[in-house]
């Protein structure tokens, strides 16, 4: 059975809205190998970069505060990015775990 | 997503209703799906396959689609019985790991507002208690007052009702007089032996917020294998 343990980002994210943040909502939606966060894990990012919550183990973190800035900058509803097995020239945006994620970013208003 | 719908989500899962979220990812549409309730058209045709990840209690991408459904299912019922130092530490893991705690202490100096604040407190002996939480396989018991007259009567409801998890603090010599009760009250070996006594994974700690982390590491770890 799944669990219900739960990290209330949705809760956190309202809390920001109602302080009239911009809130982008980051999903992890499919996994492939090892990674680090299941499925549904969630993280939220505002205008200026500040985040809470996660999407894998602080690999690819950075790299997703920056495509939910460019997202309400651009004024786009949502958008779908994967990351795939990190290599040494692009440490920073790649899963040191070797495995693979497709994380979904939407914008809530 | 609307925040208008965002809001609607956190309503839900705040008043314990088990329900999922469809969202289309390429047009960032996503409506919530709740058993019997019906879908707008592109999400309806995907219906069987939304019953089906919602029945498994799973989250996913529908195969071939680009339809992502997440399900959302209630916590899980923790009862404590007795109010004391331990329980006020296990009041601040429970919360952070979503279990839905309720407090049993007839004991009105212990079970204090002031001592649980924003907490569901209920002053009677469990017997009473009981009749007003609904409890089933699916709930755990945390029996921490060692003393006869307040846990036994729910160890014993905990066992009727099949509890997934039941612990009971005590030092062994506690336990074999607590499980030579149970027996003599009708209890069979097999569901004796199911209770976690003396309670929590070997820590080695000794502090009530050491026990707490002990207690609440083991009942993370029975919720898993259920």
């Amino acid at each position: 059975m799944k669990n219900s343990f739960d990290e209330k980002i949705l809760e956190e994210a309202n809390d920001w809205l109602n302080a009239n943040q911009k809130v982008v909502l980051a999903t992890v939606i499919q996994t492939w190998g090892s990674s680090p966060r299941q499925v549904g894990s969630r993280m939220i990012v505002n205008e200026t970069g500040d985040f809470s919550g996660s999407v894998s183990g602080g690999c690819v973190e950075s790299a997703v505060v920056r495509e939910c800035i460019s997202l309400i900058k651009d004024n786009k509803p949502s958008k779908k990015i994967e990351f795939k097995v990190s290599n040494e020239s692009a440490w920073e945006v790649g899963l040191a775990c070797g495995g693979e994620i497709a994380v979904y970013l939407e914008q809530i208003n | 997503m609307k925040h208008s719908q965002l809001k609607e989500i956190i309503k839900k899962k705040a008043s314990k209703i088990e329900f999922a979220i469809v969202t289309n990812l390429e047009n960032g549409l996503s409506e919530i799906y709740e058993p019997g309730k019906s879908l707008s058209k592109e999400f309806e045709i995907h219906k069987e396959q939304i019953d089906n990840f919602y029945k498994l209690k799973k989250n996913g991408v529908i195969e071939n689609t680009e339809i992502f459904i997440e399900t959302y299912i209630r916590p899980i019922k923790v009862i404590i019985v007795g109010a004391v130092h331990i329980a006020q530490y296990l009041v601040d893991f429970a919360k952070s790991l979503n279990f839905e705690i309720s407090i049993i202490d007839p004991r009105g100096y212990f079970a204090s507002e002031q001592r649980f604040p924003d907490m569901k407190i209920i002053n009677k002996w469990p017997d009473e208690a009981f009749k007003e939480i609904e409890t089933n396989e699916n709930s755990a018991l945390i029996a921490l007052t060692h003393d006869p007259k307040i846990d036994d009567p729910a160890l014993q409801h905990a066992l009727n009702k099949k509890f997934y998890y039941i612990g009971a603090l005590g030092s062994k010599k506690t336990h074999e007089n607590r499980c030579q009760r149970l027996k003599e009250a009708g209890f069979k070996n097999e569901q004796i032996n199911s209770i976690h006594g003396p309670i929590g994974i070997k820590l080695g700690g000794r502090s009530a917020p050491e026990i707490a982390l002990s207690i609440i590491a083991q009942l993370v770890s029975e919720t898993y294998k259920k």
